[in-house]
């Protein structure tokens, strides 16, 4: 089926699921006041912004903290449209309306290429996804979309409350609004100010219909790096994670899964586990959310559980389709990449016949293997069933997906489920997934109405993950008779993701065939280069290894397989790689991209001497809508890379706070480090070969280069920053170390010994 | 058995702790309720459990309860407890955290490594430091350690824990 029917039918498909969805206007994102729920004193003005008693602002927090800050972004741009002090806007958890819903997310997942921007078909795909997204309203924390869908929601509900005061004010003080000022939650004019509690109630019976959005000149927070709301509670121990819930006659319980990803437990004998002191039961859990079966056990603290899981003697069964082994997956990817086919998810002029009048070629395999997430904070739930109630305690991306999928191993209705989202100790995308959220509801079951706090071992998070889906990429570009580049080619192949993740967490969008993932193709059908035959195609293989999203998804080893062969094609034809790169970004769209890649060579000192010893490479890509531009300066240590620094360079639009963008930058750096050196998940027999963190190594303090951050000016809305940095760091390390050494790395991890 | 936490004497059930078998980050964390010590691999490789016995940086989650009988512990509940640590609020400075989770750690690792070392050099706190951030946010724990230490020399007075050798 050619990709664009494809894509339409599929959108097409989903939007019969809703019932006169055609016709229907579209749904304001504004919603209605009631929607937050007003305490005694609190006065909502719509379903975003309420008033408190002091006259503070409280706004509807649907998005999860893991560290990217957004619990600090967010209430900056209620501030800002307000006028407020930062301090003066605090966060309650949104509830579950459809207008809390991540809309961004949902039109970023289109497989477009940007040569069609503004294109009839890419605007109709966007206006109906966009419109099925506020639909659906699907609330969720990722593809580093939040300030990109605040943007569009959070600014405007703050405006309209700001409108709704200064009505309510003009009246109030004889004054006309274009007379107004707004400083500090105080409302002037004539001589006289009135406060925001004392407008509040007036202003919620208001009705605006001439709302302005504050013009970027005027902005007295966005852009400026606050200091994150979070970091206090974060400094002194008091910051609730997950694991930090302490409820009333809570119990805890440790999972004891199935060794074997797939598998289930046979026979078991949990005598001597149930004669540990404060070891009270076993429960057998099933398969949830598309894991691997087991068992958990229950105790009166969380250590007690854990010995008692350890106590168990378990017969444990493999998967009914055989055991799962990685190595023999990963020569299945490299042979489904060389043979090609699959979906072409991109295709510009005819790469067959420049291929075949070509004087020569260059072609190249790579690949990357399967990755764990390893936050920090191993997957945890607590749960209470009590009463028809069922009441969550959880560190997730997914608070409404989580919610339906306890409703139904409660079997009870959504509505009586409440979900208390916590701070998250990492999410990286682990905490898409609501496996540990059904586990936990399976063993509230079992506790006779007493919360209980479900709880992972490192073992069990490491070896039981959704893992980042091993790839395999043929490369393969045509060089003319002049010496340059005439065609690029890309076959890779590797498991989709996001039909996966729907059967697991989405089930209502999972279809009986899987639609074009972009998720998995992503960063390499999209390249900003003007080569002028270009074919890009994607194999969705379906291994069996339950894989989910990775921080940066597809492009974590797309831009690898992409940015490191683009390196070759410089080398090839005696190009210096920056210089290469400048060449073929011609096309207006392309603009962007060189303006972020002249930072960053220009601000690494590109083509300077360095000390001996040393070399730079550099790479450049776009995801999640920003460019990210990296220059690694990297030497060998003892027969092993040592970074010593890495120059980043962004363009994501307007910034909100760089303060966080220079955080996210550094942050990936280093996580895309950890996983370029040493990440790699072997499966043997089912197994799960890397338990730990001495198996499966994180880059340490010592080990850290220095890592600066360099904006490009922009007023053009923000694009994505939690992930963008991860994906050019492996392919800009390779080609230091080619540049070093001489010796292409083509596969990930760079050390494997 | 009585355990010396935070310059408290709080008394624990000796068998809600398995006759004092139970690693310390679990009495702290689910016998005591002081969650601020975090569990992140149960074999101390990640020092998010670090806590001070007498002074010295130790990993709760390999430490049995029993071997710290008689000793001073310290925890992030008790590190800023009258007023904020030279680190606690150089990390604040810094804007060192970002999820947070394994900061409770690194705090602990590095108010010991000030304690013992008054003006590190950054060799010092490579080796000192070797507890893992899955955020990635080494660069400004470096740079917090290094404003906490001047804080320091500039009169900052730092609380000697009791009982810490002198």
């Amino acid at each position: 089926m050619k990709r664009r029917t494809m894509i339409l039918s599929g959108l097409a498909g989903v939007g019969a699921l809703l019932v006169g969805w055609g016709v229907m206007p579209a749904r304001s994102r504004l919603g209605k006041g009631e929607l937050l729920l007003p305490q005694t004193g609190e006065v909502a003005l719509n379903g975003w912004i309420k008033i408190a008693q002091d006259g503070s602002v409280l706004m509807a927090m649907p998005r999860s903290e893991m560290g990217q800050g957004v619990h600090t972004a967010l209430p900056m741009l209620v501030a800002e449209e307000l006028d407020v002090p930062l301090s003066q806007v605090r966060i309650v958890q949104s509830g579950m309306d459809a207008i809390y819903g991540n809309v961004a997310m949902f039109v970023a997942s289109l497989p477009f290429h940007p040569n069609q921007d503004g294109s009839t078909l890419v605007n109709t795909g966007e206006w109906m996804t966009g419109k099925l997204a506020r639909e659906l309203g699907v609330i969720v924390t990722g593809g580093s979309s939040s300030v990109a869908d605040a943007w569009g929601s959070v600014r405007i509900a703050a405006a309209t409350a700001r409108a709704q005061l200064a009505q309510a004010a003009s009246a109030k003080l004889g004054v006309s609004v274009e007379q107004l000022v707004f400083d500090g939650g105080k409302i002037s004019g004539g001589g006289k100010s009135i406060n925001f509690a004392a407008l509040a109630a007036d202003a919620a019976a208001v009705s605006v219909s001439d709302v302005k959005l504050k013009d970027a000149k005027a902005f007295k927070l966005v852009g400026k790096a606050a200091p994150r709301a979070d970091v206090p509670a974060k400094v002194n121990g008091t910051a609730q994670f997950g694991m930090d819930v302490r409820l009333p006659g809570m119990v805890y319980a440790a999972v004891k899964l199935c060794p074997m990803l797939g598998g289930s437990p046979g026979a078991f004998n949990a005598d001597a586990a149930l004669k540990i002191k404060g070891v009270e039961r076993v429960v057998q859990l099933p398969a949830a959310g598309g894991g691997t079966a087991g068992l958990a056990v229950i105790g009166a603290t969380t250590w007690h559980a854990r010995q008692g899981a350890a106590a168990i003697d378990v017969q444990w069964q493999q998967r009914p389709l055989g055991a799962l082994n990685s190595e023999q997956i990963e020569k299945e990817l490299v042979q489904i990449a060389t043979q090609g086919g699959g979906f072409a998810f991109h295709s510009r002029s005819d790469a067959d016949a420049a291929e075949q009048g070509a004087s020569r070629k260059v072609e190249a395999l790579y690949s990357a293997p399967y990755l764990a997430h390893a936050t920090m904070e191993p997957m945890n739930c607590t749960a209470q069933l009590k009463d028809g109630k069922l009441t969550l305690w959880v560190p997730t991306q997914v608070p409404q997906m989580a919610r339906d999928a306890a409703a139904k191993v409660a079997g009870i209705g959504k509505d009586d489920v409440t979900v208390n989202v916590t701070l998250l100790g990492g999410g990286f995308g682990r905490r898409l997934e609501v496996d540990f959220v059904e586990q936990a509801v399976h063993v509230a079951k079992h506790t006779a109405g007493r919360p209980v706090q479900l709880v992972y071992s490192r073992e069990e998070d490491m070896t039981h993950d959704v893992y980042r889906p091993a790839h395999a990429a043929l490369l393969r570009a045509s060089v003319d008779t002049n010496g340059r580049i005439a065609s690029l080619r890309i076959q890779s192949a590797g498991d989709a993701i996001t039909p996966r993740w729907f059967e697991r967490a989405l089930p209502l969008l999972a279809g009986p065939v899987d639609a074009p993932d972009k998720t998995t193709a992503e960063g390499l059908f999209d390249l900003p280069y003007d080569f002028g035959h270009q074919h890009m195609s994607h194999s969705a293989t379906k291994m069996g290894v339950p894989v989910g999203y990775w921080r940066s998804v597809g492009h974590s080893h797309n831009a690898f397989f992409s940015e490191s062969f683009v390196d070759e094609l410089a080398h090839a034809t005696q190009t210096d790689p920056l210089a290469f790169r400048r060449q073929h970004l011609t096309s207006e769209h392309a603009k962007r991209h060189l303006a972020v890649l002249n930072l960053a060579a220009e601000k690494a000192g590109w083509g300077k001497k360095l000390p001996e010893g040393h070399a730079h490479g550099i790479a450049m890509h776009e995801s999640f809508n920003s460019v990210v531009a990296q220059v690694v300066q990297v030497s060998m240590l003892n027969g092993v890379p040592r970074v010593h620094k890495v120059v980043c360079a962004v363009d994501c639009g307007q910034v909100v706070n760089p303060g966080i963008v220079a955080q996210q930058m550094e942050g990936s750096v280093v996580y895309a480090l950890s996983a370029a050196l040493w990440g790699k998940i072997d499966i043997v027999g089912g197994e799960v070969q890397q338990k730990n963190y001495p198996q499966y190594r994180m880059l340490k303090l010592s080990e850290t280069p220095v890592v600066e951050t360099h904006l490009v000016p922009s007023t053009a809305k923000p694009t994505g920053i939690g992930e963008p940095a991860v994906p050019p760091l492996a392919p800009a390390l390779a080609n230091a170390l080619f540049a070093l050494t001489g010796k292409r790395a083509r596969s990930l991890p760079l050390i494997t010994a | 058995m009585d355990l010396q936490i935070n310059e408290k004497t709080l008394p624990v059930n000796d068998a809600a702790t398995m006759d004092g078998t139970m690693p310390l980050l679990w009495v702290l964390r689910d016998v005591l309720n002081m969650t601020g010590t975090k569990f992140g691999c149960g074999v101390a490789a990640c020092g998010a459990c670090t806590v001070r016995v007498d002074g010295q940086a130790v990993r709760s989650c390999v430490t049995p309860v029993s071997a710290v009988v008689g000793k001073q512990v310290q925890t992030i509940e008790g590190l800023g407890a009258a007023k904020l640590h030279a680190v606690q609020q150089a990390w604040i400075e810094e804007q060192v955290p970002q999820c947070g989770y394994c900061q409770s750690g690194m705090l602990m690792a590095a108010a010991s490594l000030l304690e013992a070392n008054p003006a590190p050099t950054d060799a010092q706190i490579d080796e000192a430091m070797s507890n893992i951030c899955r955020c990635g946010t080494y660069q400004r724990v470096r740079a917090g350690i290094h404003r906490a230490a001047k804080a320091l020399a500039a009169g900052e007075a730092v609380k000697p824990l009791q009982g810490a050798p002198a």
